[in-house]
């Protein structure tokens, strides 16, 4: 390696002085800053990797605050991260930084049972807080497939949602209200434990979903949920895709919603089909999906009863339903099989996550056996049908150059087909790095500036996870 | 490492490890995690990185190896194994980096000309004033095998019992309840004789070399597979039992790992590895093949918690049958059979915090874990904590500190308690 030059000079020794300040600040065991120590802190769940350039960990919002301060002194990024399980590459230090850990800020603060709401720190578990909940008779439903490792704080910038979405929404739909350190390190209260609130622009909603790019949250206040009593399941399977799709629709459509109606297109069928081997089930067909009621014992025996009379008109070739815990087990083995089952297809996943209108499903279905009969590219589907969420999964071999080209020109193929459809380019993944170049399929740039003219307002110095969205 | 055995390259670093990690759930600081270990591996592979060999043995030597993360890895990415090879790898660049404890080691492998009580106390000198205030097991009796082959013959009743057929088992003890925990291992025998099986015990047999591979001393290791595997070689054994989690881990998991087709014993070592179970699917077993598993009745009642050893793995289709097999595995099915005792469960069934080198490494840190584990304990308020592993009794009765004085709780292994049953029973 050759010297230094001047200004990687100048930069070694700012890196120094910021980590020092760090250290005197949070003390030295809240710091890290050697090569081994940020290199588990330069990946998440995408395949891209940034080395940031120290790692804090704080225990409160008056140090985040602080940490904020000290960054702008040193014009130096900081990025907000809290398990570090995201597709969209939101907690990624792409302009290298100070990356933010909130793992040590896990605490449960407040259960409000009067008002229900419960305060918590953003680096709890998910898994963790729906536990706690559900041991004193609450519930939170979002339900992210990670809900068992990733965080609270992680949940809300990406607006997380999950499988429950159909019943019950997601993310969003839960923040009453946010403590957040802005961009200057000033920090703000968003809300209140209120249902109705309209007092100026309505800014929790604003940070919910921003991919952590307008602020670092130090309190989330949750709105919680009475815990349902039982839960019962069907697993039910089609020849016909419309008859599928038509069953499916007509679960919606009753005022006893499902709680559940995860689904499976045929790629997905084919590739559980030789990997999940089961006893009480059978994975075939042409389009399979997963009720769930949940309620009162009296509730949900009423609904299945009912879902199972409606899906019987459209001639499924296989229905099982059970209300036993170990028959749920396998049948959501079954679902949670899909992820693992598709390696065999490839060893580089593009995966995208797009939402459409519900009655748009069946015509992107057929775009993207099209798509996949193009190209010559597995395409695996499977999704969230109650609010369109597809997860696409483009397979491809990492060392085929020509294979990962045309799985790109598929990606782009298949996310112009979604904004056509009017649908949306990422139903809970986010943006963030993965589809930042797509975002001019949607939008135009009137509406680009609007939303960089919001970040300007909350970070005017351009620090906070700089390089996300747009 | 073998090509075909880089299964790091699959990590798709998900995060769905950390929550289960002992060494992460105490910093919460990602160096110490299995994504984070996988990452230092890839990358000190793939020589990216300028790495310091010091540094990743940090990460390394504050992993337990108590493989929760291989289990719930969506992606088969075999964690502890890579962790083992760089550590391997480390120690061979610097010398025995990691065989910090060397003359405990020394005399373990050595078993027969050193008394291991000697042993814990020679280990100890370099590390006087590291080790002033912690738990030193204290050897309680004679070691179980001295210098002979033992040989236990079937009880007439459990004959009868059985029918036909009698079964020969082969006892493999294991450094702790060989020596420091002898009752354990004449416990496990009186509870097979019992059971009406023909129980060999070679004096030959030594260490399972956990405590050697899990330092990255692979050549130890080696030989002393090779020894277990020769003394219950031509013995005619239909099985070899252990009541110990981590030797059978070991045992089953780890020697296949290290001998090659081509190695001297590969064959000896591979049929060992094979006929070896542990002691909870062995009586399984045993009903599988006909044989009436004898109940049990304790005099008084207890209340206890069955602590599942890391180390303990239910026999691949294991499926639970009863309640109590539904909380604790296959154990439940002996815990089944004693009348009087009554299992409270865990909520988390967290670990231990011993993870064997770990503990005499890292003690704090494993302090740290053993705290957590006592929250859950505390919680389900037993009158006894119940395991089957060497390593997980040392730490669970390491609880000064932890519990009041006159909170103290009892360790056994339920092993123990089902010999105790016996004895009350008068069939």
């Amino acid at each position: 390696m050759g010297a230094l030059t001047a200004v990687e000079y100048l930069s070694n020794y700012m890196d120094k002085k910021l980590i020092n300040e760090f250290e005197m600040l949070l003390g030295k065991d809240r710091v890290l800053s050697e090569t081994e120590e940020l290199l588990c802190y330069s990946y998440d769940a995408t395949s891209k990797d940034f080395m940031p350039d120290a790692v804090v960990f704080p225990l409160n919002a008056e140090e985040i605050s602080k940490i904020v301060k000290l960054c702008l002194k040193y014009n130096t990024p900081v990025v907000g991260r809290g398990s570090g399980s995201g597709f969209s590459g939101g907690s990624l230090p792409l302009k290298g930084g100070v990356v933010v850990s909130f793992t040590k800020m896990n605490r449960i603060l407040e259960l409000d049972e009067e008002n229900m709401f419960v305060t918590v720190e953003p680096g709890i578990i998910n898994g963790d807080l729906k536990y706690y909940l559900s041991e004193k008779g609450y519930f939170y439903p979002p339900d992210p497939a990670s809900y068992e490792f990733s965080t609270i704080g992680g949940n809300v910038a990406e607006c997380s949602g999950g499988p429950a979405a159909v019943k019950y929404g997601v993310t969003k739909d839960y923040i009453a209200a946010l403590e957040v350190i802005t961009g200057e390190g000033e920090i703000i209260d968003t809300g209140s434990k209120t249902v109705k609130n309209v007092s100026g622009y309505n800014l929790t909603q604003l940070f919910t979903g921003s991919e952590g790019t307008l602020g670092l949250f130090s309190k989330i206040t949750l709105k919680i949920l009475s815990k349902p009593e039982a839960n019962s399941l069907i697993l039910v399977s089609f020849d016909d895709i419309n008859n599928g799709f038509n069953a499916a629709i007509s679960l919606l459509k009753l005022r006893n919603r499902p709680s559940m109606l995860e689904f499976m297109d045929k790629s997905s069928i084919e590739s559980v089909k030789g990997y999940f081997k089961s006893d009480i089930i059978k994975i075939d067909g042409n389009f399979l999906f997963i009720v769930e009621s949940d309620g009162s014992r009296e509730e949900v025996d009423k609904s299945i009863g009912e879902y199972e009379k409606i899906l019987k008109e459209f001639s499924p070739i296989f229905l099982f339903v059970s209300g036993k815990d170990e028959d749920k087990k396998v049948i959501m083995d079954a679902r949670k099989a899909i992820s693992p089952s598709l390696r065999k297809y490839g060893d580089l996943k593009i995966n995208n996550d797009i939402a459409v209108p519900i009655n748009k499903i069946p015509g992107m279905l057929s775009f993207l056996e099209e798509t996949s009969r193009k190209y010559d590219i597995p395409i695996i589907n499977f999704g969230h049908f109650g609010d369109g969420n597809i997860h696409v999964n483009i397979m491809l071999d990492k060392n085929n150059a020509e294979m990962v080209r045309k799985g790109e020109t598929a990606k782009y193929d298949i996310l112009k087909k979604t904004v056509e459809l009017g649908g949306s380019l990422s139903g809970e993944h986010g943006i963030g790095l993965e589809k930042k170049e797509f975002m001019k399929l949607k939008y135009g740039d009137y509406y680009m500036n609007v939303l960089k003219n919001i970040k300007k307002a909350f970070d005017p110095q351009n620090i906070i996870n700089p390089g996300k969205i747009f | 490492m073998k090509e075909k055995d880089a299964t790091y390259l699959n990590c798709v670093h998900c995060g769905k490890c950390l929550p289960v990690c002992p060494s992460y759930s105490i910093g919460l600081n990602e160096f110490f995690s299995p994504r984070g270990r996988v990452r230092l591996v890839l990358t000190d592979n793939a020589d990216k990185l300028p790495l310091r060999a010091s540094k990743v043995a940090e990460s390394m030597s504050a992993c337990l190896l108590c493989g929760r993360c291989v289990k719930i890895c969506p992606n088969d990415v075999k964690i502890d194994e890579l962790v083992i090879d760089e550590k391997i790898k480390l120690n061979e660049l610097a010398g025995r980096a990691f065989s910090i404890d060397k003359i405990a080691l020394k005399a373990l492998k050595n078993k027969r000309k050193v008394l291991l009580k000697s042993a814990l106390k020679i280990a100890n000198i370099p590390f006087v004033e590291k080790l002033a205030g912690r738990y030193a097991p204290q050897p309680e009796g004679k070691s179980f095998i001295q210098n002979k082959d033992l040989i236990f013959i079937a009880d007439i009743a459990g004959k009868n019992a059985g029918g036909k057929n009698i079964f020969t088992a082969g006892y493999f003890g294991g450094c702790v309840f060989n020596n420091i925990y002898p009752q354990i291992s004449s416990d496990t025998v009186t509870s097979l004789t019992k059971n009406g099986i023909e129980v060999f015990v070679p004096k030959m047999q030594g260490c399972c070399g956990l405590p050697f591979i899990s330092s990255g001393d692979v050549e130890s290791f080696r030989e002393l597979a090779l020894n277990n595997a020769r003394a219950f070689k031509d013995k005619n054994l239909d099985y070899i039992v252990t009541s110990c989690a981590s030797c059978s881990y070991s045992i089953n998991k780890l020697y296949p790992l290290y001998f090659d087709a081509n190695d001297e014993g590969y064959a000896e070592v591979r049929q060992f590895s094979e006929k070896l179970l542990n002691i909870w699917s062995f009586f399984k077993e045993l009903e599988k093949k006909g044989v009436k598993i004898k109940t049990g009745k304790l005099k008084k009642e207890i209340e206890a918690v069955f602590h599942i050893p890391c180390h303990l793995s239910n026999t691949e289709g294991f499926k639970p049958s009863s309640a109590s097999e539904n909380l604790i595995g296959e154990a439940g099915f002996i815990a089944d059979k004693i009348t009087g005792l009554k299992l409270k469960p865990l909520k988390y069934n967290y670990c231990c915090g011993n993870g064997g080198m770990f503990n005499i490494t890292h003690y704090d840190l494993s302090r740290e874990i053993t705290k957590r584990k006592f929250e859950e304990i505390k919680e389900a308020s037993p009158q006894e904590i119940l395991t089957s592993c060497s390593g997980c009794i040392f730490s669970l009765k390491d609880q000064k500190g932890i519990l009041k004085k006159n909170e103290r709780l009892a360790v056994s292994h339920l092993i123990n308690v089902y010999a105790e049953s016996l004895k009350e029973s008068k069939e």
